[in-house]
């Protein structure tokens, strides 16, 4: 059975359109959602989300800030930022990475460290969910 | 005669080649404008989303408590965000926002843009980062990152109070400054029917606490767009000005340059014709 998906980002609409199946990473852990699921709102945490869509094919994406929600049968992925395993530029990500680290060797202000290591994590997890979209 | 008529084309060449540059940067504002009010339409639908749901586990909890709705103390510190331009040649821009910030001592000031780094730096003001400096390069990642941040130095009581101060797009022959309060939150409107009955995973109370950092990202994403709308737009309406100010300026040269000419023809006839009566 299908359900409504739409993947709301700041940068506009993603996808709307049906799936089948939705994992993703909330505060709490992994969940799944699936058709006629009850009202339902989590934050979510930097992770993967995988979809099945109504056609049975599977794709990837990463994940982080921002919310999941189930209203009316509707299932709203409202995060701050999503991308498709695909799509994600992956020297960008690395570059990221390495810029972090760096930041987090220096000795910094507090909020410069906690800054750092929260871009860290970021791209780690872009690089992680490029690596699973791409094996 | 001929000296003056040389220096009022010389002049006249160098207002040509300044009226090309402001001419240039004129139409580079227009498209910067374009592109910087798409941003603000596309960011839009997901904001309204979390602020809607902050509504709704408001108005569904009746002894609702967050840390974020919580008064400041007497002697609480602000904390402001001030976004600038990097660059000048806009018009009064970054001069009238400074004057509406209203910065007092002992602020800790957040700013974005070149212009307002070294404003409060000279003024001696605490800053929070100058990470910021290019208004332009600041992305949605940098203020989700900004958002997080100020939210959890918020809990830990560095400030009491969040204000940002932007130039709000009235629309493109009208920027105003203004100031708002980001925290204490307080989500107001029409909330929807069924909010009582949605699950909130692992409770609304940290739902709402874990969405209100976003929030915040998008509120300074919102005003920031806006703000960029504005300079450039401002930028524009101060490049057309001179402009018009450099055809005026053409136009009059040319005149007095036509005169010049004139009067040296004049001044020669005169002189062969008195030269032939001898």
């Amino acid at each position: 059975m299908d359900f409504q998906l739409q993947i709301v980002t700041p940068d506009g609409l993603l996808y709307d359109g049906p799936a089948q199946r939705l994992i993703t990473r909330t505060t709490e852990g992994d969940v799944g959602i699936l058709a006629r699921h009850s009202d339902y709102v989590a934050p979510l945490a930097i992770g993967e989300t995988k979809i099945k869509f109504a056609d049975g094919t599977t794709r990837v994406g990463s994940s982080a800030q921002g919310m999941v929600s189930v209203t009316g049968g509707v299932v709203r992925l409202v995060a701050g930022t999503f991308e498709w395993a695909d799509e994600i530029d992956i020297d960008r990500a690395r570059r990221a990475l390495e810029k972090a680290k760096e930041k987090l060797a220096r000795k910094n202000s507090d909020y410069e460290l906690r800054m750092a290591e929260f871009k860290l994590k970021r791209a780690l997890n872009r690089i992680n969910v490029y690596n699973e979209g791409h094996r | 005669m001929a000296e003056s008529m040389k220096a009022i084309k010389s002049r006249i060449k160098s207002v040509e080649s300044t009226r090309q540059i402001t001419k240039a940067m004129e139409l580079v504002a227009t498209g910067k404008l374009r592109h910087a009010r798409e941003r603000i339409e596309h960011s839009r639908p997901f904001f309204n989303v979390l602020r809607q749901t902050l509504v709704d586990i408001r108005h569904s909890n009746r002894d609702f408590t967050s840390p974020f709705t919580r008064e400041p103390a007497e002697n609480a510190r602000t904390c402001r965000i001030v976004i600038a331009g990097d660059r000048g040649l806009a018009g009064g821009y970054n001069s009238n926002l400074f004057k509406s910030a209203g910065a007092v001592e002992g602020d800790i000031i957040l700013p974005i843009g070149r212009k307002a780094v070294e404003l409060y730096r000279r003024r001696g003001f605490e800053i929070l980062s100058d990470e910021y400096a290019v208004a332009e390069d600041v992305s949605l990642g940098g203020c989700s990152a900004m958002g997080e941040e100020l939210a959890k130095a918020f809990l830990r009581g560095d400030f009491g109070r969040l204000t940002i101060s932007y130039t709000s797009f009235v629309n493109v022959l009208t920027q105003t400054p203004a100031s708002m309060e980001v925290l204490p939150i307080k989500p107001e409107g029409e909330h929807s029917e069924k909010s009582g009955l949605i699950i909130y995973e692992p409770s609304a109370e940290a739902v709402f606490n874990s969405i209100v950092p976003q929030y915040i990202s998008g509120i300074i994403y919102g005003a920031l767009c806006e703000s960029i709308a504005s300079e450039v737009s401002a930028r524009r309406a101060a490049m057309e000005a001179a402009n018009k100010n450099a055809d005026e300026m053409i136009s009059s040269l040319s005149l007095r340059y036509n005169r010049a000419r004139q009067a040296s023809i004049t001044q020669e006839i005169t002189e062969i014709v008195a030269g032939s009566n001898v």
